[in-house]
């Protein structure tokens, strides 16, 4: 044994190295490994690229208070001026109704497909819907809203309106994350649960949807955030005004996208190009914001494993 | 545990919805200009009613609306006027179904259009009143080349493609003395259906001398480079060398761009002035029926001074028929719109002021709205 150990030495170079020192192998480690960062840098390069280039030219508008607080009304497209704030109010309210019309419907939807609806008929139907309108583009959601509203029962085009058709956008993807996170909640919590005869809907209540609730957030937020920069909707369901409305069952209301849209082809004017970039930035740090609120919200309520 | 998760949560959203309360106040800017003291000098609209007003149609208007509503505001301050410059046709739909109280149009109701403005009008005709002229460019970016003149023929061969270069005969014959490139001429053209397709190939076809053989429309059909939107053709010449299209005046003045004179038969080539566009304008013909201002541009006008390329843009309104307080802020702000000071504020923007003879026609008009 001791002659073979001894024997060693003389073979090293020649065996089978398995630490890596190995020319070819180390070649493809780098070579993958250079791919995989260059692949990251090109996809960075739009993403910084469009960041750099709406923060530096927008930037300088958002530093005044004006920007936030005043509306666009009186302002032309060669004047300085007003702020945003008519279509940051917009945008809001009809976020906030969005939100408060697809939430509970996602999340009861989820529950029901998880809960009690699994393997059934009828769950394997709304299943297959809900993916339907997943794939449904904004603007098919604004023309079926626009029917509905406007030429069925000859309604208004109101900010309401916009609201509805972004509910239908925002349903699918509330109801799918919140599915996806009531299933990561272990089968165990609930037999524990059962074992100690509550109830299946008192199991849901206090066991499951706490367990769930930062990821449930998270899809809320992360569906504002898709609806927040739709335009479709609004260019078909409601007329962009520059003056604040905060009613949004009556009349021509703001938002930031319709903002973009409306100087978007006087660029030749400083002004107004500036009031593009900036209600850019603002809708993006909008956002931001709500990504940000989600994450923190997500921590707080995180159940704190031992 | 849970009771404390919750009351972390709810202090996290109690705190953000305070951000949005601070944040909820916010006001209009105040008025830039100065108050104009001389504005009882316009008779009429003298008094403000209160309310918001709803109209949408053509962009060309878009920046002559924008303003008269920024300075009616310095005189009626309660009374709030949207604009949506979403297109002609988009502007006629809306009004025709109730969506909006007033239509900016670049051509005027035609006669299926009218049958439906009538039963928007519970019954009552629909009124085309000329509002803004928007005289319309023939813009160019050729190096050295600081003054152009054309006249409908050449202009007809340009834009359909039989001229090719510039430094063809036929532009050298009207341009002596100019120093021509022998590159050959880039066209460009709105892609997007528009009005001032449709006015500038009325023009061609009016005095093109045959050269275009297309029918006016408002989709292109002679040669060329598409560019979306305005913006987007006056963008085009700008960046490329020895090109050429048709823009309103007003991009082609905000981009900087050579402005080509057009010689009608006159005598003398005629420079685009908001002058000479009215000139035009004082030639047209009315073609509406009874208190209707609809207007029959001759675009084959020889009258000295006039320059003949030029849109009219309407407003769209119902003689009667739109409930009362609707009324009354519609005549209050078409009256001013068509009023000294209201037409006074265009020209600064490149569009030009209605004649004397047609403004009070359209007074006349509004103010037989009831």
């Amino acid at each position: 044994m001791t002659a073979v150990a001894e024997n060693k030495p003389a073979y090293d170079g020649k065996v089978l190295d398995l630490t890596g020192k190995s020319g070819a192998r180390a070649f493809k480690n780098t070579l993958a490994t250079v791919l995989i960062v260059l692949a990251f840098a090109v996809a960075m390069i739009p993403l910084l690229w469009i960041l750099f280039t709406v923060v530096s030219k927008g930037y300088h508008l958002l530093l005044s208070a004006d920007w936030w607080s005043q509306s666009q009304r009186g302002i032309t497209v060669r004047r300085a001026g007003g702020g945003a704030y008519h279509a940051i109010m917009g945008t809001l309210i009809m976020a906030l109704i969005t939100a408060v019309i697809a939430v509970p419907i996602a999340i009861l939807g989820a529950i029901y497909l998880v809960e009690y609806g699994k393997g059934t008929r009828a769950a394997k139907v709304v299943s297959f819907m809900i993916d339907i309108l997943t794939g449904v583009p904004s603007i098919v959601a604004a023309l079926f809203v626009y029917a509905v509203w406007i030429t069925v029962f000859g309604f208004n085009r109101v900010g309401f309106a916009v609201s509805l058709s972004l509910v239908l956008l925002m349903l699918p993807v509330v109801l799918r994350s919140t599915e996806e996170m009531l299933k990561l909640v272990p089968d165990e919590l609930r037999e524990a649960s059962y074992a100690l005869g509550v109830p299946k809907w008192k199991t849901i209540l206090k066991v499951v949807v706490p367990t769930a609730f930062g990821g449930i957030i998270t899809g809320v937020m992360l569906g504002l955030a898709r609806v927040m920069g739709e335009t479709a909707p609004l260019l078909i369901l409601v007329g962009y005004s520059k003056n604040i409305n905060l009613n949004p069952f009556n009349g021509f209301m703001g938002a930031l996208p319709t903002m973009i849209n409306q100087d978007r082809t006087e660029l030749a004017l400083p002004n107004a190009a500036d009031r593009v970039w900036a209600a850019a930035l603002t809708l993006i740090l909008l956002v931001l914001a709500l990504n940000l609120l989600a994450r923190l919200i997500a921590r707080f309520s995180a159940i704190k494993s031992k | 545990m849970s009771v404390n998760r919750l009351f972390r949560v709810g202090s996290v959203a109690v705190a953000s919805l305070g951000v949005l309360a601070l944040s909820a106040c916010g006001s209009d800017p105040e008025p830039a200009g100065s108050s104009s003291p001389d504005s009882s000098t316009s008779s009429a609209g003298a008094e403000c009613p209160k309310g918001t007003l709803n109209a949408e149609g053509s962009s060309a208007q878009k920046n002559a609306i924008e303003e008269v509503i920024s300075k009616y505001n310095e005189k009626c301050a309660d009374v709030t006027v949207n604009y949506n410059p979403t297109g002609s046709g988009a502007g006629i739909k809306q009004f025709n179904a109730g969506q909006v109280d007033f239509a900016g149009s670049d051509s005027a109701l035609k006669p299926a259009e009218m049958t439906a403005a009538t039963k928007r009008c519970a019954g009552n005709a629909a009124v085309d009143l000329p509002m803004v002229i928007g005289p319309v460019a023939i813009a160019y970016n050729v190096d050295g080349v600081t003054k152009l003149v054309l006249d409908g023929p050449t202009a007809a061969k340009i834009f359909q493609g039989t001229i090719k270069t510039w430094n063809d005969p036929a532009i050298a014959k009207l341009n002596a003395g100019v120093t021509l490139p022998s590159a050959p001429i880039s066209v460009f053209f709105r892609s997007d259906e528009s009005g001032t397709t449709e006015n500038f190939t009325k023009y061609l076809k009016a005095a093109g001398g045959g050269a275009w053989t297309g029918e006016p429309a408002k989709k292109w059909t002679g040669t060329g480079a598409g560019k979306e939107k305005s913006a987007g053709v006056a963008e085009g010449v700008k960046s490329s060398k020895n090109s050429i299209t048709y823009v309103e005046w007003s991009y082609a003045v905000d981009n900087k761009l050579g402005v080509a004179q057009i010689e009608t038969g006159s005598g003398t080539p005629v420079e685009l002035s908001a002058d000479s566009a009215g000139k035009a304008l004082a030639a047209a013909k009315p073609a509406g029926t009874g208190s209707d201002l609809a207007l029959k541009l001759d675009y084959a006008t020889k009258a000295p001074g006039a320059y003949p390329i030029i849109l009219v843009t309407y407003e769209i309104a119902c003689t009667k028929g739109l409930p009362a307080e609707k009324t009354a802020l519609v005549k209050s702000f078409l009256s001013y719109f068509v009023s000294k000071d209201g037409q006074a504020s265009l020209t600064d923007l490149n569009y030009a002021p209605l004649p004397a003879e047609i403004q009070t026609k359209v007074e006349a008009a509004i103010q037989a709205i009831s």
